[in-house]
This record gives C-alpha cells, structure tokens and sequence, in this order.
C-alpha cells in the first residue's frame, strides 16, 4: 500500500466517521410541507399556515358503521363523551346537544350586542309595530311555542337575527340524537385536536385516544373510521416508515445477493458495498447540514442510491482481468466513470433548485452520495481488492451477453416505430398530459383519500374553498374590518354572487360596533312609549313585555363582549378558529358559502384602511402554487438536461459521439413517457423528475457502450458490467415503484423504466456492435 | 286505528285557533290539509298569510309567500317538532307503533265516535306539551287539540272535502 493510499483510507475513515457523528444527531421529519413552497405569496402563506395548523388541519373524521343503528348511536355517545374528557381534544361533536344550552345563554344575554340590525331605527314605533306583526305570523306557525317563548324578551327579534346568521351552515342529519350518514348506516363525530396538524406526535397520540377508547366502549362489532389530515400524516408518517425500511431491507437482500452470485466472494462483496453505504452517509450528513433536517422520503430516495452507486463498484470488479493490478483496471474506465458520475451529478442538480425543500433534499442527498461513492470506488477500492482478483460469472456470462449486444442492431427499426408511437401518444394526448392538481403529489393512499371524501360528503361539510382573509395591525381593527368586509358580503348575498358567509364578529363584534348598539337603545321611558304605540290594536297583553323593557334598560351598564366572555361556550373555539393572532398582527377569516361569482365578490370587498383583505380561493391557489412548481421544475429539468449536453460536448469534444450518447437516451425518455401515459398516469412534477433521471442514469450506460476499447475481451466485460449495473439500479428504482408514498413511487416506477429501455437502446443504437472494429481511443480523451 | 290505515288520501279544510296566554285574543288561520299515504302530509294555510308546510318522510319544507322564503329541515334534527307532527301523521296513517314511541296512546269511544289522547312520553317534549287530544269518527279526524304546558292551547278543526 502507497502513502498516498494510506491518506485517502485514512481520509475516507475520518469522512464516515464524521457523517456518523452528524447523523447521529439529525432529526428525521415527515411532515409533509417538506413538499409544499419554500417562498410562497402571502396567499399562499395563508394556505400553508392552514395545511399546517389552521382549524382544518385540526380535524379528525370519525365514522362508526357495522351494526344496528341503535347500537351505532350508543357507540357514538359513549366514543363521544369518552373523547370529551380526553386531554387531546377541545371538542367532540356528534350532534348530541352538548354545551348547547351555554351557547344559547350567551347569545341571549348579548342579544342587543351581538345583532348587527341593532340600530336607532329597530327601536321605532313603526319598526317595532313590523316585527310585532311578523311575530304573529310566526306564532300561527309551527315555530309558535319557540317563538312565544322568545317574545317577552325580544319583540325586536335580535335572537332570531343573529340565529338566522348561524343558519346555513350544512350539518348531517340526525338519528336517535346523533349525526348519521344520509343512508343511516354510519355514525358520524367531529373531533377537534388541541394540537396542530403538523404535530405528528400529538396527532398520533390523539388518533390512539380514539382507538383506544372505542374498543373499550365494547361496540361489539361495530368498525371505527378515521380520517382528517392529522390521520394522513400519522399514516404518512407511518407508510414512509415502513417503506423505508422494507424497500431498504429488499434492496440490500437482492443486490447482495447478486453481488455474491456474481464475484463468488463475500469479501467482495462487503467491498462492493462500500462505496454505496459511505455515499448514503455522507448524503443523510449534508442534507442535515444544509437543511437542518432529514426528511423520511429523502432516506427512501437512498434505496435508489444503493442501485445506483453500485454500479460504480461493479464497473471495477466486472472489468477487472486477470493479471491486471485492480488500479490498472480503473485507470482505464475512470474517464469513461467520471463522465456518468458527471452526468448523473448534473441531472439531480437540477433537483436541488426545486421549490421544494423535499426534492432539493434529494438531490443534495443523491449528489453527495454519488460524489462519495465515485470517489471511494476511485481512490479507497482499488488498494482493498485482492490481488489478481477476476470476476468468475462474469466468463461464463460473457459470450451470451454478448451475442445479444451483436444482434440488438437488428432492433432499430422497431425502436424507430416505437419512439415514433411514443412520439404521436404524446402529441395526439387529449386528456391533459400534467396533472394540474396538488393533491397529485399528496403522500396520502388513494383509499384513504376516498374514505375521507365519503366521511365528508357524510358530514355534509364541503371542503371550504373561498375565504376572505383579513390582516390588521390590533384585533380591534381586524373586527371592524370583518364587519366592514361583511356588509359588502350581506349586499354581494342579495345581489345573489353567494349564499352566505361566517365572520369572526358574529360572536365577538368589535367595540366601535358594540358601543354604537349600546347608544342604539332608547331611554327606557321613550322605549316604553315606542312600544305602546306600536303596539295599539295588536292581540298582545301589554304587560307581557316588561322583561324586554328590563333588559332593554339595562343594555347601556353591560360590560362590553372580549374574547373572555365567551370561556365556556362552543362559540369560543369558533372565534378561535376565525380570528387569530400572528407575528405582525391578526388575521380574520370568513369563510362563504355557495360562492357563485368569485371575481364579483373580489372587487365588492375592501377593508377600512389599515387593515388589508383578500379573497383567497384555496383551490385555485393551490392549482396556481403546483402549476408553478411544474414550471419551475420543467425549467430546472430542461437545465439540467442542457448541462448534461454541455458536459458530454466538452468531454467528448465530438458532436456525433454526443448524439450517439444521446439518442438512446433521449428514445427511451419518450418511450418512458409514452408508457407512463398509456399505463392511465398523469404526469405529476415527479415523473418529470423522474425522466431527468432517465437522462442521468441512462447516461452511463450509452457512455460505455460509446467508449472505445482495445480488446474484444474488454467490450465483453464491459456489456458485462453494464448488465448487472443496470440490474442493480433496476432493483434500487424498480422496488421504489412499490412504494405507497407518490414521490417514491413515482420516480421510482419513472426511472426504472426509463434505466431500463435506456441499456436497451443503448445496445441498439451502439455503432461498435455492428462492424466489431476497434477504436483507440478512450473517452474523455 | 285499522280504518284509517284504510285510507290512502284524504283532503280537508282546517280552522285552527290558538289560545295564548301573550295575546289577548286567540289567533285564527284557516286552509287546507292534504293527506297521501303513508308519509305525505301537506298544510296549506291560506288565511290569515299563506304559507304551506309540506312533509314528505323525513323532510319538512315551509314556504312562505313573501322573498320566495323556502326552507327544508330535517325531522330527524328536531325531536320537538317531529314528535308534534308523528302525532298527526301518524293518526292519519293509522301507524300504531308509531305514535305509541312519542306518546303515551288511550283511546277511548268506538269505531263511529273515538277519542285518542297522547301524553309525551319523551322529556324534552314533556316540557312543552302535556297532552295531545285527537277526535274523529270512522276513517277522518274532526279534531286535534294540543294543550301546552304554560295552558295555552290550540284546537284545529278539521271537516273532510268528499270521501
């Protein structure tokens, strides 16, 4: 051993150790914003901020099927008030009337401060007399017995107004006192986490409470269903787990063992590990260094890596003749080496520009590791190989691989007919070739995704898409700008553009408002006249209306609605979740109902100044954040692929040795794509990842069926280790397209296709095969 | 009980008058009912306002003359509401089972001249109504009387258009 090979073991020792030492120290995430925009618009913060922790991602859907109905409405109550006790939950919904009865007390009590129709004129003779005559009809209806119980306290109707506010708002029917499914056969509650959606560990805890305190209610054979977005990460969460782990395990088990059949030796074996396990170390050490975290995907994407980075070893091992010192061996592909680590480095560069944090880890995770593994191969390997070493399966693989590589030339035609069919799918695609919709990339199983749409058309409660969202300096000025931005709603509502909308004043009105209603009230004396005068020649008995004298009298000492008023009742989580506090302010929401006209009701609204408001439509803004995502990802990708070709142009420094490096990859880009789109995909911004990768990885392969060699022997070696190259990286991708999780799946089933075809055409296109001359000249020379 | 389960429609003309303890005098509307069997009753109340209450199943929809007001609900979501109509769609129906799960059911007269009474028997409703006084002879109902718990009553009367 040189001094020189001493220093790069000795480095390449120091190097895994210090990886070892910083991944020790990593946390691993998999939270899935890991995939949503690094520098998103203030809408797209809003939406983010709601993916992550808004009361949306809150929610947990639970459906209760399998039995009789009375014993799916018993579960329900015992789940449900179980669930009310639990210390992860503020609130458990299951259309039990629970805390109804505070709710009720508090709109009562500040009826007159609570009603936006509270104004001088309500207390009139003349609008008295209206709603006096309006009352009457409604005691000939069947709303009589609740509406004379309201009366004496409230001829003016504030109660019914500010009720007719809440109004609207979907709920599931009920059976036996609590929410069912339409068809009867489900149960259905809503539960509220106290922590956020991004919280996987609390979320994870919750989703346990649930489980366990339902097969303690003992409801026979009655089945729980869970969903919500808090269940999706806890799953997510899991699926990456066990994907990982799994993939990881069968990759490692299959290249193992195909290492073992083919160089007959466990030393080699270990050896030819080496470079791949020191690259994922290195990789899992950078991407924590840059990014602060490791996200679980990233340590999914290292199963590729394994396939990948081993063909670095194989080149070497497969190559190696007897005779040869193993250096010899590497001074002769390293070139050839060094081009395809270049190449691959180039295409998963691009990644690391991505919007996404996700796929900017992988990239810098591939990059190092490729960079690693190549430059262990090249400077560690060599000196720990036996001396003489040969690959013994290699021989007796040879002249059939061979045969093969001399009669794929005969291909061409159909290659050409299939790129062109390829060619004409693609271009004739009538269904939109990109998925334009986020949820694309969403890490969630399609059968989840399907159990949580049936919860929720259950529940009755479409995803809210449209939002007004106000930002002002105090809350004083957030509330008056919800209620500026509501009057302009309530005229949009009569023009017809929306069915209707909740706003954080409908429960905690600011005090400009509250004050106004208060001074709205007449004196008592002037009142009690107003009264007697509308109501002359009505049926009603005059004494019955002394409590709304009373009350009525006292509005003008009432302390003054804050937040803290409404401690107790349902209404507070509510307000909660409308009206927030955040590092430069508050922020009001208003969610609207039964939008019809949203560019209509966009130009109505404008918040008093201060304070700023905007119509988010959280569907569109999350179509618009993926459809820049592709973008920007189709722009990194096409730069990728430019750096490539610059690479090879400056390597090979011959136009037609490029296009033939090229061509190969390029027909079998198409053909992947062409295949993607006939199996029923569309293509998501991972695909187009993963035909980036086509390009990085195939690249090897036609760089080495370009390289001119000096022997026959060598050519057969070299198709050799192409093959099990390309085996290996057909396990690593290939077993990724098994994987639940999309990104994984998707760039795996993507690669492994594209690796594929790659070698292939490779093969059919070689010139070498067709003459069997021999060049002197090597790559990169 | 059997003869009205007999019947598959009826129409009538109504007169209800209710007596409140607020009002100094008793408030009268008048209009019609419509009855499809099993589960389709309709009240059509023309005077003093029109406005028309349609039950079919489970799904109660009032409309109301004035800015095409319109609104359905769910039985299902009002107890109240549903053990009040139960009471007459089920005597209409002649539906037993029933009646007997809101009501405590006596029945008192013969096939020609019958007097139901119906005393809740659920507490939120026990709360509001204490009974409940259906009259009728044969297959038709003359009568429903509805005493509430503060006194005040109301008394529809029913005369049947044609067979």
């Amino acid at each position: 051993m040189t001094a020189a090979e001493r220093w790069a073991i000795g480095a390449w020792l120091v190097l895994v150790a210090a990886c070892i030492a910083v991944i020790s120290r990593t946390p691993f995430t998999t939270d899935i914003s890991a995939f949503l925009p690094r520098s998103p618009t203030p809408e797209q913060r809003v939406l983010v901020e709601q993916l992550r922790e808004g009361v949306v991602s809150r929610l947990i859907l639970i459906g209760i099927e399998g039995a009789p109905q009375d014993a799916l409405a018993r579960a329900s109550q015992r789940l449900a008030a179980a669930l009310r006790n639990h210390a992860s939950f503020v609130s458990v919904e299951n259309g039990e009337d629970v805390g109804g009865a505070q709710d009720r007390d508090f709109l009562w009590r500040n009826r007159y401060l609570l009603s936006s129709a509270v104004t001088p004129e309500r207390f009139s003779a003349g609008a008295l007399r209206e709603r006096l005559e309006e009352y009457l009809r409604l005691l000939g209806s069947p709303a009589g017995s609740l509406v004379r119980r309201l009366l004496p306290g409230d001829p003016s109707g504030e109660l019914l107004h500010i009720l007719e506010r809440f109004e609207g708002q979907a709920r599931p029917a009920r059976r036996d006192g609590v929410w069912f499914s339409p068809d009867g056969q489900r149960a259905l509650l809503v539960a509220q986490t106290r922590a956020a959606g991004y919280d996987i560990d609390a979320q994870e805890r919750a989703l346990a409470g649930i489980r366990g305190t339902f097969a303690q209610a003992g409801a026979g054979e009655a089945k729980l269903l869970v969903t919500g977005p808090g269940v999706f990460s806890v799953s997510t969460r899991a699926a990456i787990r066990d994907d990982v782990l799994r993939l990881f395990l069968i990759a490692t088990v299959l290249i193992a063992s195909l290492l073992l059949a083919i160089f007959r030796s466990p030393r080699v074996l270990a050896l030819g590990l080496l470079p791949v396990a020191s690259g994922a170390a290195a990789g899992i050490a950078a991407v924590s260094l840059g990014f602060g975290t490791v996200h679980g995907v990233t340590l999914g994407f290292g199963v590729t890596l394994l396939g990948e980075g081993v063909d670095y070893s194989i080149y070497l091992f497969t190559q190696a003749t007897p005779g040869t010192a193993p250096q010899r061996v590497l001074d002769r592909i390293w070139p050839t080496l060094r081009l395809g680590a270049l190449t691959s480095i180039c295409g998963f560069s691009a990644m690391l520009f991505s919007g996404f944090s996700g796929l900017a880890q992988l990239g810098l995770f591939s990059m190092t590791g490729l960079i690693v593994a190549v430059a262990v191969t090249r400077w560690v390997l060599p000196s720990l190989l036996p001396p003489g070493f040969t690959a013994p399966a290699a021989a007796a693989f040879g002249p059939w691989a061979l045969a093969a590589v001399r009669h794929a030339p005969a291909l061409r035609y159909p290659l050409l007919i299939a790129v062109a069919l390829a060619g004409v799918l693609l271009a004739a695609q009538r269904a939109p070739l990109w998925s334009d919709d986020l949820s694309s990339l969403s890490p969630v199983s399609r059968s989840e995704q399907l159990l949580d749409q049936q919860l929720r058309r259950d529940i009755g409660a479409p995803d809210v898409r449209y939002l007004v969202v106000i930002d002002a300096p105090q809350e004083e000025a957030a509330l008056q700008a919800s209620e500026a931005v509501g009057a302009s709603l309530r005229e949009a509502s009569r023009a017809g553009l929306l069915d209707g909308y909740e706003s954080p004043a409908d429960t905690l009105p600011s005090r400009k408002a509250q004050l106004a209603r208060q001074a709205s009230v007449p004196a008592p004396a002037a009142l009690r006249a107003n009264l007697e005068r509308a109501l002359k020649d009505l049926p009603y008995r005059r004494q019955v209306f002394e409590p709304f004298l009373k009350d009525a009298a006292a509005v003008t000492e009432m302390p003054l609605i804050e937040r803290g008023s409404l401690q107790g009742t349902r209404l507070a989580l509510r307000l909660d979740t409308l009206l927030a506090r955040r590092k430069d302010g508050w922020m009001a929401m208003l969610p609207l109902r039964g939008v019809t006209d949203a560019a209509a009701i966009a130009r109505t609204i404008a918040a008093p100044p201060g304070a700023r408001a905007v119509l988010l439509d959280l569907k569109g803004e999350s179509d618009a954040l993926y459809r820049t995502y592709r973008a920007e990802a189709l722009a990194y990708s096409l730069l990728g692929a430019a750096a490539i070709v610059v690479l090879l142009s400056a390597s090979l420094r011959s136009p037609r040795r490029v296009f033939d490096v090229l061509a190969p990859l390029a027909a079998a880009v198409l053909v992947t794509a062409g295949t993607l789109v006939l199996g029923g995909y569309q293509l998501s911004i991972f695909h187009l990842v993963g035909l980036l990768l086509v390009v990085a990885v195939g690249s090897n392969y036609s760089l080495f069926f370009d390289r001119q060699v000096p022997s026959g022997g060598d050519r057969e070696r070299t198709i050799i280790s192409l093959v099990f190259a390309n085996v290996t990286t057909l396990i690593g991708f290939g077993l990724l397209a098994f994987s639940k999780v999309p990104v994984l799946h998707d760039i795996g089933l993507t690669v492994g296709i594209g690796a594929f075809l790659a070698l292939v055409f490779s093969a059919i296109l070689s010139r070498h095969a067709e003459d069997g001359t021999v060049h002197a000249h090597a790559a990169g020379r | 009980m059997r003869a009205l389960g007999e019947v598959r429609s009826s129409k009538a003309r109504f007169v209800e008058r209710k007596h409140m303890a607020i009002l100094s005098a008793p408030l009268e509307s008048s209009g019609a009912l419509i009855y499809i069997a099993p589960s389709r009753l309709e009240k059509h109340t023309l005077a003093p306002r029109a406005e028309s209450l349609v039950l079919e199943g489970e799904e109660l929809t009032i409309a109301g003359n004035e800015r095409d007001q319109r609104r359905r609900l769910n039985l299902q979501d009002y107890p109240l509401a549903r053990a009040f109509v139960e009471s007459i769609r089920s005597t209409l129906a002649g539906d037993l089972p029933t009646l007997t799960r809101y009501y405590r059911v006596e029945l008192e007269g013969g096939e020609r001249r019958w007097r139901l009474t119906l005393k809740p028997s659920e507490p939120g409703m026990q709360e509001v109504v204490s009974e409940i006084r259906i009259s009728g002879e044969y297959g038709s109902i003359n009568a429903i009387e509805t005493i509430e718990t503060n006194g005040d009553r109301s008394v529809m009367t029913v005369t049947r258009d044609g067979p």
